[in-house]
């Protein structure tokens, strides 16, 4: 009843109470072919501002209520005595929800992940101080989880580069649990990232590959499904490759590639121009979340960049 | 009733912020902390059932997975010492009232007057050989600041016998209590601020000026004596007396005056820049009369050059410049300081201070989004250990202010692209806060142009944000008053950036639904200052003080009128509009209240429960207050008796390897990772060139650039500038060479020369000269006229519009020495200077980062004899006199040159050469390539000085080695070129200061450099044989050099790295 009847997978892109990364999250979700929709979290509640009428749902990056009480946590709270059943009817009709840094601490205290064998109310999982005792701001290599179930990673173990690379900018980002919890994460493959070295091979733990450590040097989990995905990382922060902290050296390599074999005097632009017009690895997380919804729920879409 | 909530991590959980006590008490005192718990205290003041008390618990405060938590009893955590630490009262406790906006959403009840909750910690350490004197210190130095804060310590045995006695007293007072919840030592106590005050005017007796002289001091008006006689000419005037009369009043109120005090203060009038000044130079008996060096140095020039920049939009009259983006986008650019109150509660005063310069740019204009942010940080030496007393040790402060711009930026979602810390004694009587705030806005809202705004008769007054109490409220001073249970601690105030975040959010919307004509925000002045000013738009206004949502009851109505309570706007909404306002102001959940409304009146009319308080002209301030005048002598510094030191260069390699290293050491020069890692500078998602750069990501970049608009791939640009030291020896260098760097570093990174825009902000010791108060007072006054005339020099010469700027004087303290003596302690004259711009085409940016081995590596621009004040001079304990100077005219065609070679895309990368000279700059590159780096001194262009010097090889080892590697010349910059571009470079380069001193290197990864060749045979005979290295150099020329560097980059970046390295 909720199919998209032709027209765009829509998503929304929470904002209010201290939540910030909601243009950036939006311009990613439009980038991969959507139509985002920035709303006010009392809009929902409200019922100005109706979720069914959304395909995804983005739990964004911020500070919810100041993190003052644990971070996401009453925001998950709001969302648990205001939105409870909604979010529940929502993941029961096949869409799918993403939360990032803020939002992914803040699905964990809802219980929504990692939503072992569909109890989507337990909170079994917690997301605490950074060892280092600090917010911290860096780019982390990740590995990603073939096995994985996450429909938002599909492909994106087969980058060509090196590994995925995403910013992390948290200060509450070591994921814990009881050792039964993490097992029966690993057993699913319910860990979907794991932060790595520069070769793609998990950090063990290691500071500053695993930023905060993380037990098992977990970065993102989904549920049983793979519809609802959760990850420290910055996909939207990486929606262009200007964005990586390496992308001159990745110019200034390709102008001398062609310097070398002489084939050609282009202009200076040309490789910029051409990395501006391919996806970055960030953008495949929510063109692969848009990509599914559409086959799920609407029409293919026509202008898929490749 | 009162209760106590306690939440704590589950024992088999790493604490991590009590390991981070652990490690400060050890690295800061030497204090062995075993081990630790930290414990957080939500004392709730509400009448509640218990089962409503368990809920909270249970559902808000404790996270079944991570943590432990109670409430009818003190959690059971082992301690030798308990430490409790919680607010003053009358303190934003900003985690208290996010939780009572969670229980109020849970219970779905709201919180009466006097209910409210409050949050504290205590810190559970064990340690055999802690001693009560230990644990004072760790409380009184690491946890708590007595100014905003209390705390209590107890051993084991005081928490027992603590407990038992409140259980028995307790006991014995209501057998019946069910609960016992007040059974326990700390968490009962709230600091709930209670004036029990009945609120009032004053009026003012104005018989004579020593009568209101007397007042003014009494009740810390701070009114200038020369104003005095202005202020009583205008209440004694018949035709005054007569209109006030009507309204009830005679002689001035409190209100009136503190309004004037406010209006008239040096904060926001800026008497000194508009003051007059007698400028006398002793040396040569050049007199001038500086008339007022804002109109002649900075107004003067800007509003010349926008003119002939059609790029800027708005400046020198709203809350900030404004200048195009593109065609649809404007942006946005101020800065502040916030120096007084981080150097008495430095996280405060920080946090404050860069949530507070956040409402700026919201305020300029109809409002715009808030898209950057940047820091400046001067402290004291962090390891200082003489006999003067700062009111907090550099090291706390600096740890302070680090945190406070950490919170305060990363939680209003604002990424902090840019930053500088740096040391200096003189920082000790006053630390600087630098903050600095960028926005964009559309250039069109609702087809009205964005950077204009009005108040118009009939508009409402309406107050956004946050509430009012006694923050900020001058007269409250921290250590005279005796401070009770209940005295709200409010001159020191806590930024609160969720609240702001909200507001800035809800106001972004009414902004573009079209509801608001004006809007300004809420700073020093408070209401005094935002309503005051937007009311000589519409020429008048009346409000409704009653109105005002308060904090708490029994304030005064002129507190409330001049109040500094934070996150707050002031909004003039036309009447059909206030209902959708409100609405929305609702729905974001953002207090907005009506609270008076504009006239015509030509009246400030200020009333309490219909009785009126204030009555005066809204043009009072322009009735011909005197000028400030100020004294200024010039005392060249040869006169002064600064003289070059006489040295002999470092001999060998080992010499000038350990020189290098020493160089790299220093607390001005050394890497601040740990500090840049703490902001969140990619949020926004439009990060393009970060503030740390190079294959570890470690070197600071030279300028960052973002893209604010995510569809558009324009940038704005923007770099910052700090060279105080060179104001020991001349301020007019100090600013010439502060804005050519932060130009230089703007066109390092692919900026345009044609679009810089900047922001001066000027910190000053106190320049009015007393004989024994400030006997050097007009030294200093002479050298703030001199930086003006540099500034304007610069901006002229660069085609700098100066889009914003501020100036915060009397950067001095009196500290406390050893013998119970007092010592006054000034600020080196301090110039930030911040310059931003706009990038084109973002894929075109460069960084510092030598890209490619087999590079060509190049010196732009000329190496002088100028070691003045420099890193180098300081490390040796000396200050020189050859300051570096700038030739704008001759600098500026290389900047050209340069952004021409940039934009056709032939060079892989730059660096503007800065503090620490060449030697510093080539070990900063090689560091951040990873790579080796040839170095041959001898092709560094030299001024004309320097080479004819080094052609006749007149004097014995001039120039040395030494000056070529540390000299501090302006104007020059390291770059990398592919050796495929070397003519092209090099023909665009023709006739300029322009030198190929080496090659990035493809067989080893040191740092080489050879020295210019050896002026004597006797010289080169001294150094051993393993000095000589037969290295390829270019060309094969200057074989016969010889190798005075030659240490592996990685060695060079450790070195750099250790001394802050540890910190987090």
């Amino acid at each position: 009843m909720n199919r998209a009847n032709g027209k765009k997978i829509k998503a929304v892109v929470l904002t209010g109470f201290g939540l910030n990364c909601d243009m950036e999250t939006a311009h990613a979700f439009e980038l991969a072919g959507a139509e985002a929709h920035r709303v006010h979290i009392n809009m929902l509640i409200s019922g100005k501002v109706d979720l069914d009428s959304f395909h995804i749902l983005a739990l964004g990056g911020g500070f919810s209520w100041g993190d003052d009480h644990g971070a996401g946590v009453i925001q998950a709270l709001k969302l648990k005595n205001h939105l409870g059943d909604q979010l529940l009817s929502f993941i029961d009709q096949g869409k799918l929800v993403i939360g990032i840094c803020n939002g992914f601490q803040t699905l964990v205290n809802l219980g929504l992940l990692p939503g072992i064998n569909g109890d989507y109310k337990t909170r079994s999982v917690a997301l605490t101080w950074n060892d280092c005792g600090n917010f911290r701001d860096q780019w982390v290599n990740l590995s990603v989880n073939p096995k994985s179930p996450s429909l938002f990673t599909r492909g994106l173990y087969d980058l060509s580069s090196d590994n995925l690379a995403l910013p992390v900018r948290h200060a509450q980002g070591k994921f814990v649990a009881d050792k039964v919890v993490i097992d029966t994460l690993i057993d699913s493959d319910q860990v979907v990232l794991r932060y790595a070295d520069i070769h793609g091979k998990p950090a063990m733990g290691k500071f500053p590959e695993n930023p905060n450590g993380s037990i098992h040097d977990i970065a993102g989990i989904c549920d049983t499904t793979g519809h609802v995905f959760g990850l420290m990382p910055h996909p939207e922060a990486y929606n262009h490759f200007t964005n990586h902290p390496d992308w001159q050296s990745e110019i200034e390599i390709l102008k001398r590639r062609d310097k070398n074999d002489r084939s050609d005097n282009r202009d200076v632009n040309f490789h910029g121009n051409c990395l501006a017009s391919l996806p970055s690895p960030g953008l495949k997380i929510f063109m692969n979340a848009v990509n599914y919804l559409s086959e799920k729920f609407g029409e293919p879409l026509l202008n898929q960049k490749s | 009733m009162i209760s106590c909530i306690e939440t704590a991590l589950k024992p088999e959980l790493l604490d991590a912020e009590a390991v981070g006590l652990q490690r400060k008490a050890m690295d800061y005192f030497n204090i062995n902390i075993h081990d630790g718990r930290v414990v957080n205290l939500v004392t709730i003041e509400a009448e509640l059932s218990f089962d409503e008390l368990r809920a909270i618990k249970d559902e808000i405060l404790t996270n079944p997975v991570i943590q432990i938590s109670s409430l009818e009893n003190p959690l059971e955590i082992g301690f030798d010492w308990c430490i409790w630490v919680g607010f003053r009262p009358g303190v934003r406790d900003n985690a208290g009232s996010t939780a009572q906006e969670a229980v109020k959403d849970l219970l779905k009840r709201d919180f009466r007057a006097g209910e409210g909750i409050y949050t504290s910690k205590r810190y559970c350490i064990t340690g055999n050989e802690l001693t009560r004197e230990d644990v004072e210190k760790i409380a009184g130095e690491l946890l708590a600041n007595p100014i905003i804060q209390q705390w209590k310590v107890f051993s084991y045995r005081e928490w027992k016998d603590t407990g038992e006695k409140s259980n028995n007293i307790s006991k014995a007072l209501d057998s019946s209590s069910v609960k016992n919840f007040d059974s326990r030592p700390v968490g009962l106590a709230v600091p709930k601020v209670m004036l029990n005050h009945v609120p009032g005017f004053d009026t003012i007796n104005i018989e004579s000026d020593q009568a209101l002289q007397k007042i003014s001091n009494e009740r810390n008006l701070a009114l200038n004596p020369r104003d005095i006689p202005v202020i009583r000419q205008y209440f004694l005037d018949p035709d005054v007396r007569e209109s006030r009369n009507r309204v009830g009043l005679s002689e001035p109120t409190d209100v009136e005056l503190e309004y004037i005090s406010q209006a008239r203060s040096d904060h926001c009038n800026h008497n000194t820049f508009r003051g007059l000044f007698n400028y006398r130079d002793i040396s040569t008996g050049e007199t001038a009369v500086e008339k007022n060096l804002f109109k002649t140095y900075i107004q003067e020039p800007t509003l010349q050059l926008k003119d002939e920049k059609e790029w800027v939009v708005s400046v020198l009259w709203d809350n900030a410049g404004v200048g195009r983006f593109d065609g649809e986008n404007n942006y946005v650019i101020t800065g502040e300081t916030h120096n007084s109150p981080s150097n008495m509660e430095a996280y405060g005063g920080a946090i404050t201070g860069i949530v507070g310069v956040y409402r700026d740019p919201l305020g300029t204009g109809l409002g715009s989004r808030l898209i950057m942010g940047s820091y400046g940080f001067c402290v004291g030496d962090i390891n200082y250990n003489g006999p003067l007393k700062a009111p907090l040790h550099p090291r706390r402060l600096l740890d302070g202010v680090v945190e406070g711009v950490k919170d305060g930026g990363n939680k209003s979602g604002v990424p902090t692209t840019f930053g500088q810390t740096l040391f200096n004694d003189g920082y000790m009587g006053k630390s600087l806060v630098f903050v600095t705030a960028l926005g964009i806005m559309p250039s069109h809202v609702n087809g009205m142009p964005s950077h204009e705004k009005k108040t118009e008769p009939g508009d409402l007054v309406v107050m956004s944000g946050g509430r009012v109490g006694k923050d900020g409220i001058h007269g409250v001073t921290a250590s005279s008053e005796v401070l009770s249970e209940n005295t709200p601690a409010g001159h020191v105030q806590i930024g609160d950036p969720y609240t702001q975040k909200k507001m800035h959010d809800f106001l972004l919307i009414a902004r573009d639904e079209g509801l608001f004509g004006f809007i300004t925000d809420n700073g020093g002045g408070g209401l005094s200052s935002s309503v005051g000013e937007s009311a000589m738009i519409s020429n008048g206004c009346e409000i409704w003080l009653d109105k005002v949502p308060l904090k708490y009851d029994g304030l005064d109505m002129w507190e409330i009128w001049v109040s500094e309570s934070q996150e707050r706007m002031t909004i003039a909404v036309k009447p059909e509009y206030i209902d959708r306002f409100m609405e929305l102001s609702k729905e974001h959940e953002v207090e907005s209240t009506v609270i008076g409304t504009y006239t015509d009146s030509g009246k400030l009319h200020i009333l309490y429960n219909e009785k009126t308080c204030a009555y005066v002209d809204i043009d009072l301030l322009e009735k011909g207050f005197p000028q400030w005048e100020f004294d200024a002598v010039w005392v060249p510094p040869d006169i002064r008796g600064l003289t070059e030191p006489v040295l002999k260069p470092p001999s060998g390699k080992a010499g000038y390897n350990d020189l290098l290293c020493d160089m790299l050491a220093r607390p001005n020069i050394c890497s601040k990772e740990w500090i840049v890692r703490q902001y969140d500078h990619e949020v926004q998602g439009g990060s393009v060139i970060k503030p740390l750069v190079g294959i570890n990501r470690n070197v600071p970049s030279d300028a960052s650039v973002i893209r604010p608009v995510l569809t558009s791939e324009r940038g704005i640009v923007f770099s910052q500038a700090l060279l105080p030291w060179y104001s020991k020896i001349d301020a007019y260098h100090m600013m010439s060479c502060t804005i050519d760097e932060a130009v230089r570093r703007i066109i390092a990174v692919g900026g345009s020369i044609s679009h810089i825009g900047g922001v001066d902000n000027f910190c000053w010791p106190d320049i009015q000269h007393h004989p024994e108060k400030n006997p050097d007072g007009r030294f200093k006054a002479a050298q703030l006229v001199r930086a003006c005339r540099a500034l304007k020099d610069a901006s002229f010469a660069y085609g700098i519009p100066l889009l914003s700027g501020k100036d915060s004087m009397y950067v001095d303290g009196y500290l406390q020495g050893k013998y119970g003596d007092s010592v006054k302690v000034s600020a080196l004259e301090t110039v930030q200077f911040s310059a931003t711009g706009v990038v084109e085409d973002i894929k075109k940016c460069i960084t510092l980062e030598p890209r490619m081995p087999g590079d060509l590596v190049y010196v732009l621009g000329v190496t002088a004899d100028e070691l003045g004040a420099s890193e180098y001079y300081e490390l040796l304990g000396k200050t020189g006199l050859n300051v570096p100077e700038v030739n704008f005219k001759r600098f500026k065609v290389i900047y050209k040159t340069l952004e021409k070679a940039v934009d056709s895309g032939i060079v892989a990368s730059a660096h503007a050469v800065a503090r620490g000279g060449l030697g510093v700059h080539f070990a900063l590159s090689a560091i951040s390539s990873g790579m080796g780096m040839d170095i041959n001194l001898d092709s560094v262009p030299l001024s004309p000085d320097l080479s004819s010097a080094k052609e006749s090889n007149s004097i014995d080892g001039f120039p040395g080695d030494d000056l070529l590697l540390f000299s501090e010349s302006s104007g020059r910059f390291i770059v990398t070129v592919a050796p495929e571009y070397q003519s092209v470079f090099e023909k665009l380069f023709k006739g300029l200061p322009c030198g190929c001193v080496g090659r990035i290197s493809d067989t080893h990864s040191n740092l080489r450099i050879q020295g210019i060749k050896p002026c004597k045979i006797e010289a080169v005979k001294s150094v051993k044989a393993e000095d000589f290295k037969d290295i390829s150099t270019l060309d094969g020329k200057n074989m016969d050099s010889f190798l005075i560097i030659d240490t592996p980059c990685d060695y060079l970046e450790k070195v750099w790295q250790a001394p802050m390295g540890g910190m987090v």
